[in-house]
Formats: C-alpha cells, sequence, structure tokens
C-alpha cells in the first residue's frame, strides 16, 4: 500500500504508528519500507538487547516510593515505555525491573540504563516516522 | 577501553536513526547521520577531557 491510498483523517496512520510502537520496525515493515524498517528496528532493539545485558535498570511507577521519589520516576518509566513490547515481555518476566544492588554494582549499570532509556526514545522517532509516512507527510 | 566502545556504539545506533527518520534522500540520510556520529563523537571525547579535569 503506498502513500497517496491513505486519505487525510484516515486511521491507517495511527495504526501504523501503534505497530511501530508495539514491535519496534513493524510499522514500517506493514508499509513494505523494509530498509527503514530493518535500520529504525534493529536499532531499538540492538540498543535495548544492549542495555538489558549491560545489567542496566527498567523504570516503573510502583506506588511504593513517596512524594517526589514517585514523580521522579514518570519521565524515565515513559522514556522506557517507548520500547513496546520489549518493557511489557520484559515486565512480565520480571527482567530488569527489580532494583538489584548486584546489578547496580556493575561498571556498565548507566550505561545499561541510558542504552534502555535511549532505545525507547529512538523507538518514540520510529514510530513517529511510521505515522508520518501513512499520513503521506514523508516518501 | 569499554567506556569508549559502548560510546560508540551509542553514537553509531543514534545516528542511525537521526540519519534515517531526518532526511528524505538516500545521499542525503548518510551524510546527516555521519555528521550526528561525527558530533556525538566529538563532543563526548571533548566532554570527557572537561570532566577529566574536575576533581569532583
Amino acid at each position: 500500500m503506498t502513500e497517496s491510498e491513505y486519505s487525510a483523517g484516515s486511521i491507517q496512520p495511527w495504526i501504523m504508528g501503534t505497530a511501530g510502537w508495539i514491535f519496534p520496525g513493524a510499522g514500517h515493515m506493514l508499509q513494505g519500507k523494509w530498509a527503514r524498517a530493518l535500520i529504525l528496528g534493529g536499532a531499538v532493539w540492538v540498543c535495548f538487547v544492549a542495555g538489558l545485558s549491560m545489567g542496566g535498570h527498567l523504570f516503573s511507577v510502583s506506588g511504593m516510593d513517596q512524594g517526589i521519589s514517585s514523580l521522579l520516576q514518570v519521565p524515565p518509566t515513559i522514556a522506557n515505555l517507548g520500547s513496546g513490547l520489549l518493557y511489557f515481555v520484559c515486565w512480565l518476566l520480571g527482567v530488569g525491573l527489580a532494583d538489584d544492588p548486584v546489578h547496580a554494582a556493575r561498571a556498565t549499570y548507566e550505561y545499561g540504563n541510558t542504552f534502555l532509556l535511549i532505545a525507547g526514545l529512538l523507538n518514540y522517532l520510529a514510530m513517529l516516522d511510521a505515522f508520518d509516512i501513512a499520513a503521506g507527510r514523508k516518501p | 577501553m569499554r567506556h569508549f566502545l559502548v560510546m560508540t556504539a551509542f553514537a553509531f545506533i543514534a545516528a542511525a536513526v537521526f540519519g534515517t527518520v531526518a532526511r528524505d534522500t538516500a545521499g542525503d540520510r548518510i551524510l546527516y547521520g555521519l555528521k550526528v556520529f561525527a558530533e556525538f563523537m566529538v563532543i563526548g571525547l571533548a566532554l570527557s577531557w572537561v570532566l577529566y579535569f574536575l576533581p569532583w
């Protein structure tokens, strides 16, 4: 399906954007943009897996924290949520979400955190790109 | 060495995504990606030297 087939106000761009958010790269794959899907989806996947392997921590708003501490968890949680299914699979499996002092002591812990945050933020960019392509705003 | 490799990997991944989403033609994407990669590396190295001299 080409961009020109989508009319203004169509639901298709929203579907592509949502698909791209849920499964990094899917928004472009569904539109036949294989190279973009490989580069953007691949970058997000590699970034996320590298972050986890470096012992990074996934943030969540659990309600266990009090006051300002709870608020400080919100921005990184939003960034982590950008990874879509990857985040939820880790959440279901209990991987990367626990406050583990062994992981926190690793030299690459902060790098891992950064990679996990960036994976989500890059996927937000990829998601918007898939939306724009489906809406006919980009080639 | 590990820090440099991680920084390089980060710069490469971010540059690949920025280059892909920010421009419309293949040539422009590659040029922009290379520019972003170079900027990440140069600024990262410059900042690391600045922070090296800070005692705290």
